[in-house]
């Protein structure tokens, strides 16, 4: 494992209809669902550091602290940035910052829309899944 | 002797040794789930493990006693 603080990663996702509160179940209007941000925000976690896991290594999710600032209607394009900002052995912090793209449908594009913290812990991938059915 | 405590509240998912097992220091005692990570506890001295205070499934508090080694 060869992981350091400053590994970054970045995802990009167009709000669809499915990404909305309303579909999540997490509340009951048509703009981009906290959980659904959340998500895009994990998955820029995972790809910060995925050319830096051994095999055989994965991580998962721990804790979250997520700021959801500003609503993004559908149509709009969302980027997450994860920058790894602490490693103590397993432990990983990073922090997570989501911004609305410019040139994207509605709402104010260019803000960040959600700042805050993801928290992974690296494990062995077998012996994580093993340990839950064993 | 040296007693063996939890540094965090965890649960207990291995215990790895038993009681009158001959250890060396870095032996791993039990393993210990906390935060989805596996969290061996090894063995501070070399000794004779005199006594095992947790089974497996247990839920353990950081301070608790989880092994004495003579």
């Amino acid at each position: 494992m060869s992981l350091a603080t400053g590994a970054r990663g970045t995802v990009s996702a167009v709000v669809t209809e499915a990404d909305t509160a309303l579909a999540a179940g997490s509340g009951d209007v048509p703009v981009l669902a906290t959980p659904r941000l959340l998500a895009l925000a994990e998955a820029a976690t995972v790809a910060a550091i995925a050319p830096h896991l051994a095999r055989g290594q994965t991580s998962v999710g721990t804790a979250v602290h997520i700021e959801h600032r500003r609503a993004t209607p559908v149509g709009a394009q969302v980027t997450a940035d994860a920058e790894l900002t602490s490693v103590d052995g397993p432990r990983l912090t990073f922090s997570v910052t989501a911004r609305h793209v410019v040139g994207s449908a509605g709402g104010e594009p260019g803000d960040v829309i959600a700042a805050g913290t993801v928290e992974r812990a690296v494990v062995d991938r077998a012996r994580f899944l093993a340990r839950l059915t064993g | 002797m040296t007693e063996v405590r939890a540094e965090m509240v965890a649960n207990v998912w291995k215990v790895v040794a038993s009681a009158g097992d001959t250890v060396a220091d870095g032996d791993t005692l039990v393993i210990l789930e906390s935060m989805k990570m596996e969290i061996p506890v090894l063995a501070e001295a070399a000794g004779t493990v005199s006594r095992l205070a947790v089974n497996e499934g247990d839920v353990i508090q950081e301070g608790d006693l989880i092994a004495v080694i003579d």
